[in-house]
């Protein structure tokens, strides 16, 4: 499965217990106070409840990553038991490091197109299939099953697709009468990093179907069906109708493949690893290759860090911008 | 059709339903090509995993051009995949239902349980949700190395049932904020603890959202190959995932039983998915949506 998670709302965390969520937005959200002996019995269980979570997150993510900003600052090479400290030595490397900066354009095309595709296609299947009723589940399980299925079986059979000699994507190429654009997809530095663009786009495409399909069953049909009455043809429709109510949900797929296209690993590592020659080398890729390969543990890790921090302002932006929207009633 | 609109009385008033009726043919056509192409690569995988190797060797990629299950017993026997296929219901199974007792447990608590300190401790969990797994997997190979953790059951279930507890307690918490407060409230005049409350009354309630999240997990920690490759280093309990990888890193060119094994690996996901393909895409749009 692509990784794309679902973006934290990070603005109501803080609420008192009937946090009032959009999906519960029309009830008042009048504070309800208990009694004090109740709301001790409440803090008590609430305590235990959260225990073994905070235990789980402590030990095997917050605990790592905080050893990953440590990492960071010394030189491990992964059996020097007292690493020595190097300051930012690391990161000044990475901003002068070449293939820092190739992998991070890759990353922006990852970005850039693997969040602009899959939105085009997400959307255009969704409205293609809006209100259709016969046949939806079939279509529905067709059009999501790339994205739940394991991404290594993913990569093995589109590296059969894109093979040079025998692959179908030449032979349909030769079949068309385009032969000559006939290449080894994977393996020419020049495409490799569409190809497997490519198959991130089949795989996520159906994960933003599926969230477009459930926005559109909220769209005001009246409104569609007035503006169809006042001559607006279908591209107005979309435009000045459908999307703006959908807007809220079209913000959190953007923000949700954007993100994927920092964090981009999985696909890359399995059908190229990065390769050939670093072409296809996403930041994931390339600290991976730089802590596994090289043993420059802390150079690895400090890279990875910095992938983190640049995702993090995307996100947050994104979902204020998510928020504001929902606020002014646009039925998220 | 036209044949049809003439003969009708009043041929102004149907043609609109006429054309609606066609947009709706064209509409089925587009889809079923949309959704044979989408397929294409499952069918391929299939077809592959289906031929005699005499067949693989000479045309490996042509659909059913012949029919032998000896790709999947050589994937099967010499491949491994028959330990593969338990270790991965060895390691998706115990973490899966970690994750949903777990994050119904924080989701409940975050949602209902105030406490000082609560939000400190929801942000500490959620901040799993913008980091990559990437960022902190170094760090933690050299700990579960030093407490021992490696090779294990034990240690890779426990890594893979965190890298989904963000989710699930995000996801958990939305459904109890959705719930009324009137009944909790009627049964604490009734007399029933807080913990009852929580058992008795809550969790029925969210039955629907932790079969959803049961589901996505599953899927997830199915498909996770990383995190068995990394901690799993000797291969103790290697997964179908990992087992396909390596398989991949090692003997490409043997395309049958890599087919068979590749056959193996998504068939539990696929018939998983077909069968409860509401309680998935619900889960994953509910879980994308409700924040």
């Amino acid at each position: 499965m692509t990784d794309t998670r679902a973006v934290p709302d990070v603005a109501s965390a803080g609420a008192p217990p009937p946090v009032p969520t959009p999906a519960s937005r029309g009830v008042p959200s009048g504070r309800y106070r208990a009694p004090r002996a109740t709301r001790r019995e409440q803090a008590r269980l609430g305590v235990l409840l959260v225990a073994p979570v905070m235990l789980l997150v402590g030990v095997f993510f917050l605990f790592p990553l905080l050893n990953a900003v440590y990492y960071a600052f010394v030189d491990f090479d992964g059996l020097n038991s007292a690493p020595p400290f190097v300051g930012a030595a690391n990161f000044v490397e990475i901003f002068g490091d070449p293939k820092v900066w190739a992998a991070l354009q890759n990353n922006m095309v990852w970005i850039l197109i693997g969040t602009a595709a899959p939105l085009a296609i997400g959307l255009a299947l969704a409205l293609l299939m809006w209100g259709v009723r016969r046949g939806s589940v079939f279509y529905r399980v067709a059009f999501f099953m790339p994205y739940i299925l394991p991404q290594v079986a993913v990569g093995v059979v589109w590296g059969w697709i894109y093979d040079p000699i025998r692959g179908w994507l030449n032979r349909g190429l030769e079949v068309v009468g385009l032969g000559s654009l006939q290449t080894g997809w994977l393996g020419n530095a020049d495409t490799a990093l569409y190809a497997v663009l490519g198959t991130a786009i089949w795989a996520t495409s159906g994960f933003v179907f599926v969230i477009f399909l459930s926005a559109l069953r909220n769209v005001d049909q009246e409104l569609v069906d007035a503006a169809r009455l006042d001559r607006a043809n279908s591209l107005q429709r979309l435009w000045y109708v459908v999307l703006p109510q959908i807007m809220p949900i079209f913000l959190m797929v953007t923000t949700i493949t954007l993100i994927g296209g920092f964090s981009v690993f999985d696909i890359v590592f399995v059908m190229t690893g990065g390769g050939p020659a670093g072409a296809t080398d996403v930041l994931g890729t390339y600290a991976y290759s730089s802590a596994f390969q090289l043993n420059r543990i802390s150079y690895g890790t400090a890279l990875a860090l910095v992938i983190t921090v640049l995702a993090v302002p995307f996100t947050i932006a994104l979902n204020r911008l998510q928020r504001r929207l929902s606020l002014d009633g646009a039925g998220a | 059709m036209s044949a049809v609109a003439t003969a009708r009385p009043s041929p102004a008033r149907n043609r609109p339903s006429l054309r609606r009726q066609a947009s709706r043919a064209g509409r089925h056509v587009l889809l079923t090509l949309l959704s044979i192409a989408t397929l294409f690569p499952v069918v391929l995988a299939v077809s592959t995993a289906l031929k005699t190797s005499q067949d693989v060797r000479v045309n490996p990629f042509g659909l059913f051009s012949s029919f032998s299950t000896e790709n999947l017993v050589t994937a099967w026997t010499v491949g491994d995949f028959d330990d593969y296929l338990l270790n991965s219901i060895l390691l998706s199974v115990p973490s899966t239902v970690v994750v949903v007792v777990v994050s119904t447990m924080a989701g409940y608590t975050f949602a209902r349980l105030p406490f000082p300190g609560r939000s400190v401790a929801f942000y500490l969990v959620v901040l799993g949700l913008l980091v990559p797994f990437f960022t902190y997997m170094i760090p933690l190979y050299f700990q579960l190395r030093s407490i021992g953790l490696l090779d294990s059951l034990l240690g890779t279930n426990l890594v893979l049932a965190t890298t989904g507890l963000a989710f699930g307690t995000f996801f958990m918490r939305a459904f109890f904020s959705d719930l009324p407060t009137e009944l909790e409230q009627a049964a604490r005049i009734d007399g029933a603890s807080e913990w009852q409350i929580f058992l008795k009354i809550m969790v029925p309630m969210v039955g629907s959202g932790m079969g959803a999240l049961a589901v996505f997990t599953f899927l997830q920690n199915w498909n996770n190959f990383l995190v068995p490759l990394l901690y799993q280093p000797n291969g103790a309990y290697r997964p179908l995932t990992t087992g396909l990888y390596l398989f991949l890193g090692g003997r490409s060119i043997d395309i049958g039983p890599l087919a068979a094994g590749t056959l193996i690996t998504i068939l539990p996901v696929v018939v998983l998915f077909v069968a409860l393909q509401r309680q998935v895409t619900q889960g994953i749009v509910s879980g994308a949506v409700k924040g």
